[in-house]
């Protein structure tokens, strides 16, 4: 039976390697649904997936900032309309400003929030009311949100209130069947990464490629039996 | 095709003073969304009859919208007694084939529906066996009258399915004969229909106390699937 995948964050990183690794495959998820702020990054990876298609799958992409509250709730209408489904859900869109308390703008803690915590809620939110029925949902957590660093309050505090929301939906949705996975890489090569140590070698840690491989495992059937708690993955 | 008649007009002041017993929450969910989830992915199942209680309409629907129930529902105003609430759930069942549900037990899954479906009967309700003994007794005397066999005796459970002609003779049965039952197997069968049974689960019980809710929470959450 043919599924639908929409992955957040998904122009590049952790959320482009994950589109990539389903995309390529020759599996049932047929339709690839993703999310993103408009960028050349984004234009690329899109032409990059429709230029090297072995499977024939459909690909749209949604240009949307995910702190945009008011956004999200009439593009899901959307997507429901034209995709019928989400079977399959990547939260990873993330932001970081870190900054030491004494130095944190406050609206920046407001879009770290918007886009790491409120944005997964609210897509989740608007798809079940739409009567979308998920078959698991993928939270892309942080082993910062499991330690905090000097500078990390804001994103350390987003991703644990992530772990926590996700603990909460994975009881709440088993009556529908969702699986809820919650994966917490540790240092990985992405953009974000690098806003948080800016003099690490992205050649010396793990890349988003592996994340996407550990993503693969959770959500294969392989993936039951080590999904009950926050799955660490790091170097 | 089936109607679902989902009983759901009693107020649970054992449960929660105030509180209509299908708002009564487990594990904070709604009592009544794990019946309706459990029936929304039943093919043979296209109409719900939900009732509720006198002010508590849109309550209801809200819950509905909320957990987005795609089986068409039609709303009944409960009646005074529970012959009263089916009579008037029976008025609006658009099928000849009823399953009889309460919201006061979410533990049933959709397998129970599919499988009370399946019998081969058409008057089936799950009854589970009785594994203590049980006495006839006079209470204001408190002697004891004599005694049951228990294994001819059954602890009487929903869902249960009926031809709704086979409801209607029975409630206008038990109507003309001013008679009273607490559910429609019993009644249907002392008004001279063939009703069957298959076993129940004790799972499946009916949410009557607080205790009760505890309980059901515990295992709709899997608490008891640790080593």
């Amino acid at each position: 039976m043919s599924k639908t995948l929409m992955v957040t964050g998904a122009s590049k990183g952790i959320g482009l390697a994950t589109v990539e690794r389903f995309f390529q495959a020759d599996n049932d998820i047929t339709d690839f649904v993703l999310l993103a702020r408009a960028s050349d990054e984004f234009t690329e990876a899109e032409a990059e997936l429709r230029a090297n298609n072995p499977h024939g799958k459909t690909l749209t992409c949604y240009q949307i900032d995910l702190f945009d509250r008011d956004a999200i709730e009439p593009l899901m209408t959307e997507i429901m309309e034209r995709h019928g489904s989400v079977d399959l859900l990547v939260n990873n869109a993330g932001f970081t400003a870190p900054a030491p308390i004494h130095e944190i703008e406050f609206s920046d803690f407001e879009r770290t929030i918007g886009v790491n915590l409120y944005a997964p809620f609210i897509i989740v939110q608007k798809l079940l009311h739409l009567g979308n029925q998920f078959d698991y949902i993928v939270n892309v957590a942080s082993t910062a949100g499991i330690t905090g660093r000097s500078g990390w309050l804001t994103y350390s505090s987003s991703k644990a209130a992530l772990i926590a929301m996700s603990q909460v939906l994975k009881e709440e949705l088993a009556i529908y069947g969702t699986r809820v996975v919650t994966i917490s890489p540790g240092r990985c090569a992405t953009a974000l990464r690098r806003k948080l140590a800016p003099d690490e070698d992205p050649s010396t840690i793990m890349q988003p490629e592996d994340v996407a491989a550990a993503i693969d495992m959770l959500t294969s059937p392989v993936g039951r039996y080590v999904d009950s708690e926050n799955l660490v993955v790091r170097l | 095709m089936y109607t679902l008649a989902l009983l759901n007009g009693g107020v649970g002041s054992r449960v929660a003073a105030g509180q209509p017993k299908q708002l009564i929450r487990v594990n904070h969910i709604p009592a009544m969304v794990y019946p309706l989830i459990a029936v929304d992915e039943i093919d043979e199942i296209d109409q719900i009859v939900l009732n509720y209680p006198d002010g508590w309409r849109d309550a209801i629907e809200k819950v509905v919208a909320d957990y987005a129930i795609k089986t068409p529902i039609t709303y009944a105003e409960a009646g005074a007694t529970r012959h009263e609430s089916v009579s008037k759930m029976l008025d609006l069942c658009s099928n000849d084939h009823v399953i009889v549900h309460e919201t006061a037990r979410p533990l049933v899954t959709a397998d129970d529906f599919r499988q009370l479906i399946a019998d081969e009967h058409e008057n089936v309700s799950y009854m589970l066996d009785i594994p203590f003994t049980v006495a006839p007794v006079n209470p204001e005397s408190r002697r004891v009258t004599g005694s049951l066999e228990r294994s001819l005796l059954r602890n009487v459970q929903l869902p249960q399915k009926f031809r709704k002609q086979t409801l209607v003779d029975g409630h206008a049965y038990a109507t003309a004969k001013d008679l009273t039952f607490t559910e429609d197997a019993t009644l249907c069968a002392v008004a001279g229909a063939d009703v069957f049974f298959l076993p129940g689960k004790d799972s499946n019980f009916k949410i009557t106390t607080k205790t009760d809710v505890r309980l059901a929470g515990y295992l709709l959450a899997g608490d008891d699937e640790d080593e």
